[in-house]
């Protein structure tokens, strides 16, 4: 996975100092959130679904190799092709082999978070292939030269009236900030693409081992018409996507809609078997469908294996406090929130990601909110582990525990530091009631975004002396 | 072409040895029968759930009836030129000479396997204002139609013009989807699509306000034939 160039924390300051960022992200993940509870409120005991779901990813992850395989034969059956992709470059070397060999000029892309993952759109254009993203929410970021910040919306991070903006400059459309008049100007311009377009490019929910089909979830009906109109489509899935049979679909069918947009059902639920068969009107001449690894399969050996899980509904990014201030691109990957700081290091190695599993204060919402109740505070510490074993502490911070343990591990010096610190804060906090609106370096970036309390006026030892006298 | 198959199996294998995988079992327990449904309290399910999605539906109780709510909805939403499913595929007898004796046309979705005349196809139909199609079957807890492709059932029909009409038999109501798969546990061995539609295309990719009618259909109308 590409490395970002600025540092975590230049991106995080550059995110808490974005004004209209938090407007975009308080509109969005606030909703998301209240319609996910709505949304599983209708559905009749949602624990036990939950429960359900989780054991059916588990259960398959810990046969991966055999539902893999059978999974290809079936596609095969059904007049599909498989490939297997071991990193992101076979990925983009396969796709534009099968371009070149349809003769391909424009490629018209559902939304996939493989394809962002490999940087797919780069590798086509380099061959002089136009690429043009369909889901409103991608095309957006596309027309602005952005990566996505949300797995489940892609424009989250921008406020309609910078959508219109960039519109107006892109497409040349009068200037309006009314989603109703932008979406209507964006299906006129896409409509034609769809039509004209070599190839369709889509993402994959679910591969069904057991049929060799595969699930296409989404709303805006551009994944049904980049799976119909053209004549090649090439869907591209990770390794790990894989449910055993159609009644495991339904179920995670029931619990990914409902966490990731708090709908019921998606509009579009498209399963497809292969190419167009003899005779049919519509549909592809060719399917190809490529699983790409790029380090899933190393992952499924380690202790955070139980990332595979996820189902990618972006729940969890909607319920982290992190995320909410900071948005998706202050994480520099694709996978951004909570799922993103563990399967990112996974993926990319902990000593090129090593900042991500520190943005979380372990408050577990995310594990609360996980329809396969996946347990991503205990991953983070796990990678915390190993970034600390891959000595990717700051010195500050080593020196900072050094001292600490050779105070606290001597009674008297931790006497000592304690009766200091405590008449030293209670003088510093005296004028401002208590609270300390600047601590000295190298403390300083405490009280940057927050007051820090004085200490007690007696400490913890002398309150408990003073009530076993009694 | 380079196909990493084995590498990639050969690793999963490998790393299967070691995999720490929570709550992994050897298989997953069978689910209790999700049931038959009682067809009253599915018909008024599925209208309710589709009406809440933005859709509309109509009953009817004959043919006849059947055929006069398709033609007042062609009406109104004007235009000539249509896209369909065959007649055989169509619950509604007679459905077919009421268009035609009414003047509507009908473009056969046949596309080219050569380039350049499938994308000239696709701008003709393109020019169509209602797609009508049947429905194998309808999923009454989420107001869903399940549409399976064919030579006679094209998938454009239901996709590419602004309006939507489904011909739906009150008799193929299902609860959910659990129950239609259980019915029909080889359906995707039969097509190369089955798509699930649940009310008009929507986005809310623009500060997740909702606007309907993206790149499919902005009105899906059912015409719910209980006979």
């Amino acid at each position: 996975m590409h490395t970002p160039n600025v540092t975590f924390h230049e991106r995080v300051d550059k995110a808490l100092r974005d004004q209209i960022l938090h407007t975009a992200l308080d509109r969005a993940t606030g909703r998301f959130q209240t319609m996910r509870l709505s949304a599983l409120a209708s559905l009749e005991d949602a624990d036990a679904v939950r429960d359900r779901a989780r054991l059916i990813r588990a259960h398959t992850l810990s046969r991966l190799d055999a539902y893999l395989e059978q999974f290809a034969t079936n596609v095969e059956k059904a007049g599909g092709h498989v490939h297997f992709a071991a990193d992101a470059s076979a990925l983009n070397e396969i796709v534009n082999e099968i371009a070149r060999k349809h003769d391909v000029k424009t490629v018209v892309k559902g939304k996939s978070m493989i394809s962002e993952e490999a940087e797919l759109n780069r590798a086509l254009e380099s061959n002089d292939i136009r690429v043009v993203e369909t889901d409103l929410g991608e095309y957006i970021i596309q027309l602005a030269g952005e990566t996505p910040s949300h797995i489940v919306g892609p424009a989250i991070h921008k406020t309609k009236e910078q959508i219109g903006e960039l519109l107006h400059e892109k497409i040349s459309i009068p200037y309006t900030d009314d989603p109703a008049q932008m979406t209507a100007a964006a299906r006129a311009k896409l409509r034609r693409e769809f039509l004209e377009a070599d190839m369709g490019i889509s993402g994959v929910n679910f591969g069904i081992a057991e049929t060799g089909t595969i699930c296409l979830v989404e709303n805006e009906g551009n994944g049904r018409l980049t799976t119909t109109a053209p004549r090649v489509h090439v869907a591209l899935m990770g390794i790990e996507r894989i449910v055993p049979n159609l009644d495991d679909l339904s179920v995670m069918l029931q619990v990914l809609a409902r966490s990731a947009t708090g709908q019921k059902i998606t509009v579009y639920t498209n399963l497809i078997t292969g190419p167009r068969r003899n005779g049919e009107g519509d549909g592809p001449d060719e399917l190809h469908i490529i699983l790409l690894d790029n380090g899933r399969s190393r992952v499924l050996g380690t202790e955070v294996a139980e990332i595979l899980y996820c189902i990618r509904c972006g729940a969890c990014l909607n319920a982290c406090p992190v995320y909410r201030e900071i948005g998706g691109h202050a994480y520099g990957s694709v996978y951004t929130g909570p799922v993103g700081a563990v399967l990112t290091p996974a993926l990319g190695g902990i000593a090129a990601w090593n900042d991500l599993p520190q943005a979380s204060s372990l408050c577990g919402a995310c594990r609360e909110v996980c329809p396969v109740r996946i347990d991503i505070p205990r991953m983070l510490l796990v990678e915390r582990d190993q970034a600390t074993r891959a000595g990717k502490m700051a010195w500050w911070l080593r020196l900072g525990l050094h001292l600490y343990s050779f105070t606290v591990t001597r009674p008297a010096l931790f006497h000592a530091a304690t009766t200091f610190s405590r008449w030293g804060s209670r003088l510093a906090a005296a004028p401002t009631n208590g609270w300390i609106k600047r601590l000295p370096p190298p403390l300083i970036g405490w009280t940057r975004s927050r007051d820090f309390p004085a200490f007690a006026k007696k400490s913890f030892r002398e309150q408990f002396e003073a009530s076993h006298k009694k | 072409m380079r196909d990493d198959r084995e590498q990639v199996l050969s690793q999963i294998r490998a790393s299967l040895k070691t995999a720490h995988l929570p709550t992994a079992r050897a298989t997953v327990p069978p689910r209790v029968s999700a049931g038959q449904g009682e067809r009253a309290a599915m018909l008024e399910n599925f209208r309710r759930e589709l009406e809440l999605l933005g859709g509309l539906s109509f009953l009817a109780q004959s043919d006849e009836e059947a055929i006069e709510i398709v033609l007042k909805l062609l009406r109104d939403v004007g235009g000539k030129e249509l896209l369909s499913w065959e007649d055989s595929e169509m619950p509604v007898r007679g459905l077919g000479d009421a268009l035609q004796a009414s003047g509507y046309t009908r473009q056969k979705v046949k596309l080219a396997k050569d380039a350049a005349e499938r994308k000239n196809k696709l701008m003709t139909l393109e020019r169509a204002t209602v797609g009508i199609t049947g429905a194998l079957a309808g999923l009454a807890d989420t107001g869903s139609l399940a549409l399976l492709s064919s030579a006679a059932r094209p998938r454009l029909a239901s996709l590419l013009p602004p309006t939507h009409i489904a011909l739906l038999q009150t008799s193929r109501l299902f609860p959910n989807m659990a129950s239609f798969f259980a019915a029909y546990p080889d359906i995707t061995r039969e097509a190369s699509n089955l798509a699930f539609v649940a009310g008009p295309s929507r986005t809310a990719d623009i500060e997740l306000v909702l606007q309907r009618g993206v790149h499919g259909p902005k009105f899906v109308h059912v015409v719910l034939c209980d006979w």
